[in-house]
């Protein structure tokens, strides 16, 4: 990626794209002409907020059915992140991995084995170049290809998975670009396909958990809510060649911004029905300074010093803040090299109950009356009601009826404290009914956005930047996600 | 908003202002509510007198003067009855500092006042409500050559001083991010047949505050800290800042539990959002979190967060996570780290929190949390103020301070009404900030 010939077909785009010469709405890049970051079309101020119309013949997804099927044939792109995904549905009955696909050949023969492990069938095995996928994808018993690749690859990957007549289940964040996000939601709209981000976020026992309350009403009027990604991945994962430290530091170079989103927003926009009853209006971004990858480069010169020249532009901690269509507001976070605990936050206002994560804590209102409630107990919201031990008990009582149905098998099948098994269950079991999945190409379009849309206000001077409507007016409509088991 | 208003002719700056020194400062106190505990603080230290004391309501007045009384042996002389007894206080010429400690909207009128008649103006929090008013104390500390300190306990803190003692010591790094607050749910206070609500009469003033304003009403608990930490006035200095709000719910809600009665809540149409959340930027690119919530059911925090390079601070609880690669002298270099995890927190943090007190909390803070005042900090910040004037020195906080922190409330409320767009703050410094060093380890 840092050869010349590429540097400098990089300069070329570049120009094109200011031009306003850059990829046409629906082009997909081939295959030979490897994705680079920089070739991504950021947008200028005006197009960025626009609500683009729907091109003629294309209808919403938020309720495709599809036909139910038995056994729900699986493909899995990349296998660094995706080996989880293999293991996950490799795991579940009712789907079969019938293929996996990685650039290395050591990846995508381990993944193999480990479902002829788990089920007794081996999938077929694509690799060796970065053409592998294509012939995968042009298989015709695959209903759904999970994309895990580098964040460049994924919308090319997504829309030639729809154009061929798959479900593209796409890893965080689904897509780097509003234009992209647009390209998204048409193909899917076109293909009449499902294009969900899997965010595994949305899975986790405590996000889910909160959802059950919220959805209850337990919260009373939700007001605020607060998420993050804070992981220091500074001194470690950002450097390691041969995974993500091949590429995932190369947005650090060019992007000001919150630039991964989703892990947090994801939850958040669920418990405050974004997209369905609610909306993301507008956006405003602020960025530190940059000190942390710079100073970590300078001292340790990772990989015998060869990132020597690199310039990182992104700060290192973003915050933005979201308002809502209903006068909410989402304080979102973006921290991955500074000296700090993992958190997502996980934090939900509402003026009956308010909740925080790392570590879990609850405050309910002493008005409070819901049904789930101890009428006897006395409550004071100066202290948390439930915290450690306690919350844990209320926890289980309260508990997402989807954990409760697959809970603990996700516990045993694990990834991400079985989060990823959760979901994928979830989202395969979906496809298998033939139902829409939770988790829609509006929520992929709207949590990814936030990834432009906060660069492009810090640029400019952390101006509020309206947030595009991907669902073209139907959140007013589409009714609130149910209590899903 | 943010344009800088020339100095007028004559004025001088007083970052450096030193005054003669005295033996003892002699102080005097309008508002007994909020007051009361300056009083206490004051009637504690061995170089300062209570001369008078001032509020509306005689009890109040004569409830603080008997305390004095009690403590020193000595009654301050007491003003109260109507709304100009405080003018009468502060003509007497045996006074050298003013605790102003009223509704907020008596604020900047009565610090003028007290200048404008030779005393140092310590101002309650907020000082200035707009950024005109900030512009006036700044104009009349700079011309009459009195010291307007804004009384921010919360920089009086343990562990407030812990962290700026630590960052002093250059112990984070490069600063890049703080985050702080006011969430404190004041819906209801107390219990019993002494608690009240914000639809109560005694609340009246400030609630009526939720009928006007929409940003973040009440900045400076959480700001002053941060701004101390990041040296802002001192060296960098707030550049601009984004706010948003939620909608309002919780005064509304109150109002229908409570059904208040023969109360003029009943038309009140409050327009302050439930939760506000602001973003400062600083000029060397820093970024504050700042957010104000008074009306929800959550406990109290200032969020006191600290993000330098080297390490990271957060409050409530206190924890405190250290790069691997920090090797401050202060840590044992044997000690193997590791960011992932909070390095000091709870038992280990507060042993950790000892060994590296601030100078000021060392040589006064048993003192100040037997004299008492939210824990301690009230007298603590009283010691160290009127200990500055004694001496002839400045005070750690200026009007400068007062200024820019408190200039937040009107700034947020632009930003919030003009859907949340920048607002550039004003640089009450005139330029000053950018020569002006980082205020010391202080004892």
């Amino acid at each position: 990626m840092n050869t010349p010939d590429n540097a400098n077909r990089r300069d070329f785009l570049k120009l094109g794209a200011l031009a306003g010469l850059g990829l046409g709405l629906n082009a997909i890049p081939s295959a030979e002409a490897k994705p680079d970051p920089r070739d991504l079309k950021l947008l200028g101020a005006h197009d960025i907020s626009v609500t683009r119309p729907r091109p003629s013949g294309n209808k919403p997804v938020w309720n495709l059915t599809t036909k139910p099927t038995e056994k729900v044939r699986v493909a899995v792109i990349g296998l660094n992140r995706g080996r989880s995904h293999v293991n996950s549905a490799a795991n579940i009955p009712f789907a079969e991995v019938v293929a996996v696909c990685d650039i290395v050949e050591g990846r995508a023969k381990s993944a193999a084995a480990n479902v002829k492990k788990v089920t007794g069938k081996e999938p077929a095995i694509y690799f060796g170049d970065e053409n592998a996928w294509e012939k995968m994808l042009e298989r015709d018993d695959i209903d759904v290809v999970f994309v895990a690749t580098p964040w460049e690859w994924h919308v090319p990957m997504a829309l030639k998975a729809m154009e061929k007549g798959k479900h593209a289940f796409i890893e965080v964040s689904p897509a780097v670009t509003v234009d992209q996000c647009w390209q998204l939601v048409d193909m899917s709209e076109k293909t009449q396909r499902h294009c969900s981000i899997i965010e595994n976020c949305c899975y986790g026992d405590e996000e889910l958990f909160v959802l059950n309350l919220a959805r209850q009403g337990f919260f009373g009027d939700l007001k605020h809510a607060e998420c993050a990604y804070i992981h220091n991945l500074g001194g470690g994962v950002l450097w390691s060649l041969g995974s993500e430290g091949d590429w995932r530091r190369d947005y650090h170079r060019f992007m000001d911004g919150n630039l991964y989103p989703t892990h947090g927003l994801g939850p958040v926009a669920q418990y405050m029905n974004i997209g369905r009853g609610d909306a993301f209006k507008f956006v405003v971004s602020v960025s530190s300074p940059e000190f942390n990858l710079t100073q970590y480069r300078d001292k340790h010169q990772p990989n015998k010093g060869q990132h020597k020249d690199e310039k990182f532009v992104c700060g290192d901690m973003n915050t933005s803040i979201i308002k809502t269509q209903l006068g909410r507001t989402i304080m979102i976070q973006h921290d991955v090299v500074s000296p700090r605990p993992y958190t997502r936050i996980n934090a939900l206002c509402g003026t009956q109950a308010t909740f925080f994560g790392y570590p879990g804590r609850l405050a309910v209102d002493a008005d409070n009356k819901h049904p789930i409630l101890d009428p006897k107990e006395k409550r004071n919201s100066h202290e948390w009601t439930y915290e450690k031990e306690k919350l844990a008990k209320f926890m289980k009582a309260n508990q997402h009826p989807l954990i409760t149905k697959i809970g603990e098998l996700g516990k045993k099948v694990g990834g991400h404290g079985g989060m990823d098994f959760v979901m994928a269950y979830r989202m395969l079991d979906c496809v298998r009914q033939g139902i829409t999945p939770d988790m829609t190409v509006y929520d992929a379009a709207d949590w990814s956005s936030i990834l432009e849309i906060s660069a492009r206000s810090v640029k400019e001077g952390s101006m509020p930047i309206q947030c595009p409507d991907f669902t073209r007016g139907d959140w007013k409509t589409i009714p609130p996600l149910g209590i899903v088991s | 908003m943010g344009t800088m208003r020339p100095r007028p002719a004559g004025n001088k700056p007083v970052w450096d202002l030193t005054t003669k020194p005295t033996e003892k400062v002699r102080v005097a106190v309008i508002g007994l509510n909020r007051g009361s505990a300056h009083v206490n603080s004051v009637a504690a230290l061995p170089f300062a007198e209570v001369v008078a004391v001032c509020d509306i309501i005689d009890e109040r007045a004569k409830a603080q003067a008997e305390s004095v009384f009690k403590k020193t042996g000595k009654r301050p002389a007491i003003y109260s009855g109507d709304e100009n007894a405080w003018e009468k206080m502060v003509a007497r010429d045996d006074i050298d500092v003013v605790h102003i400690a009223t509704p907020w909207e008596w604020h900047t009128p009565m610090a003028i006042k007290c200048m404008s008649l030779g005393k140092h103006a310590f101002t309650e929090v907020n000082c200035g409500l707009t950024i005109d008013e900030c512009w006036q104390l700044v104009d009349a500390s700079e011309k009459y050559q009195r010291h307007c300190p804004i009384l921010e306990n919360a920089c009086y803190g343990e562990e407030e001083l812990f962290v700026l003692n630590l960052s002093r010591q250059g112990f984070f790094g490069d600063l890049k991010h703080g985050e702080c607050g006011y969430i404190h749910d004041q819906r209801s206070s107390g219990s019993g047949p002494k608690g009240y609500t914000f639809m109560d009469k005694q609340r009246e003033w400030r609630r009526n505050y939720a009928t006007l304003l929409q940003g973040n009403v009440y900045p400076t608990h959480g700001l002053g800290t941060i701004a101390q930490y990041m040296g802002i006035g001192r060296g960098d200095a707030f550049k601009f800042a984004v706010s948003v709000s939620s909608p309002e719910f919780g005064l509304s809600q109150l109002r229908e539990r409570v059904k208040p009665d023969r109360d003029r809540s009943q038309d009140q149409k409050f327009v302050c959002g439930d939760v506000n959340t602001s973003i400062i930027k600083t000029e060397l690119g820093r970024t504050i979190v700042i957010q104000h919530d008074n009306t929800s059911p959550r406990p109290y925090t200032r969020g006191n967060m600290l993000s330098g390079s080297l390490a990271t601070f957060a409050g409530y609880p206190n924890r405190l996570a250290i790069d691997a690669d920090n090797s401050h002298p202060l840590l044992d270099p044997k000690e193997k780290r590791n960011s992932h995890h909070w390095t000091y927190e709870g038992e280990a943090l507060k042993k950790f929190m000892e060994a590296n007190q601030h100078p000021l909390a060392r040589k006064v803070g048993e003192f100040a949390k037997k004299v008492g005042g939210h824990g301690g900090m009230d007298s603590l910040m009283n010691y160290r103020f009127l200990d500055c004037i004694r001496q002839g020195i400045t005070p750690d906080l200026t009007v400068y301070d007062a200024a820019s922190w408190s200039a937040l409330l009107d700034i947020s409320d632009r930003s919030v009404r003009e859907d949340s767009v920048p607002v550039a703050f004003p640089d009450f410094t005139r330029g000053g900030w950018k020569a002006l060093k980082p205020l010391p380890l202080v004892s």
